[in-house]
């Protein structure tokens, strides 16, 4: 019968949390290397190793929820809560960009011409593409909740459609953005206004693409039947990130893009 | 209606829905049936493991889902939770409902 009196999962032995922190010391050693000495091959290492924990890690715990049924409600609250803790962690690191962004631009200094934007910077117009931009990701926030529905109303054409909708949005504001890097009139190197604007939104689309990346596992799922209408939130915790993203860039938009203009 | 004929577009042959079903959550289907080919399934039609065993207890009855209402009018309200030491050897009782209460070894089988 029962061999545990309890709902929780206690997991089997795994590799993967050691192989995940030696793949983030060769990758942190690997950005020294390639930063000061020219060297990107303890970089690729470690990017390569880490994305093959990654893979590995979390293949694991759809074997372990999917097809062995551990995730029970009860260790499903916990990933809800961990889910939860994890965006609000990464809240707290754009905050740090944002305070870097009002540090340097509610004070322009002597150096910058005592305005912002600073002498000689021509910023983005907030109403050409980084407008678009913000339309494409309030309407993938509609797409993801429409497929979030259909999941639960268990219409799996939908679902897929919505999802498939969302991701392709998400693929358009990155391509948009690469665009809009290798057009600006500005570079990282151009003052504290380049440095604040390429990292705080640079930053934000490493998170659209991981976003992006995460919608795509759940879209796999999705048509390969691992979700059923009441347990699926490997979709949901992807859905949360989502709506995070876009609420950081409507922050961006606001502060940076137009406020900073 | 029948089943309709697919032509794949990776979703899979579709049933026609009959007019009215629209909208209807898969896991509350009266029937009992499989959701149409195509359509996701519920948890009681697809769970498996701990996570079905849980499902089915609280579908009995037998362990709640963890929220605690109060009792209905008439009933006793047990829901004050009452703490004491239970110490190995004879049997002692619950200081505010009596209940006799036993420490013994048990293992669970593995």
């Amino acid at each position: 019968m029962a061999h545990q009196a309890h709902s929780y999962h206690m997991v089997d032995p795994s590799p993967w949390p050691i192989f995940g922190a030696a793949a983030a010391l060769l990758t942190t050693s690997g950005l020294i290397m390639w930063f000061h000495y020219n060297s990107s091959v303890l970089l690729t290492l470690g990017l390569i190793s880490m994305l093959l924990v990654m893979l590995q890690w979390w293949r694991d715990i759809v074997r372990e929820s999917t097809f062995q049924g551990h995730h029970t409600p009860t260790v499903q609250k916990g990933l809800r809560y961990g889910m939860i803790l994890f965006i609000t962690s990464e809240a707290f690191f754009f905050l740090g960009f944002f305070w870097a962004f009002f540090h340097s631009s509610l004070a322009p200094t002597p150096e910058l011409g005592g305005q912002w934007p600073p002498t000689g910077i021509k910023p983005l117009n907030p109403m050409e593409v980084p407008l678009l931009n913000t339309a494409i990701l309030l309407a993938s926030g509609i797409t993801v909740t429409w497929a979030h529905h259909s999941i639960t109303e268990g219409n799996r054409k939908h679902a897929i459609h919505a999802l498939t909708l969302t991701i392709l949005l998400g693929f358009y504001f990155t391509a948009l953005q690469a665009m809009e890097y290798h057009e600006a009139p500005f570079s990282i190197a151009d003052s504290v206004y380049g440095s604040t604007f390429f990292v705080a939104t640079g930053f934000h689309g490493l998170h659209v693409i991981i976003g992006s990346s995460f919608l795509t596992v759940c879209l796999f799922r999705l048509i390969k039947f691992h979700f059923t209408s009441d347990h699926h939130f490997g979709f949901e915790a992807a859905a949360w990130y989502w709506h995070f993203v876009d609420v950081i860039w409507l922050f961006l938009y606001m502060t940076i893009y137009w406020w900073g203009s | 209606a029948g089943t309709g004929t697919g032509t794949g577009t990776g979703t899979g042959t579709e049933r026609e829905r009959e007019p009215g079903e629209g909208g209807e959550a898969a896991g509350s289907r009266s029937d009992g049936a499989a959701p149409p080919a195509g359509d996701l399934a519920s948890d009681q039609e697809q769970a498996t493991g701990l996570e079905r065993k849980v499902l089915e207890a609280m579908n009995k009855g037998l362990v709640s889902g963890g929220c605690s209402l109060p009792p209905p009018p008439g009933e006793e309200d047990n829901s004050c939770v009452i703490w004491f030491w239970l110490h190995k050897g004879e049997a002692q009782r619950c200081p505010s409902c009596g209940a006799h209460y036993k420490l013994i070894p048990h293992e669970l089988p593995h």
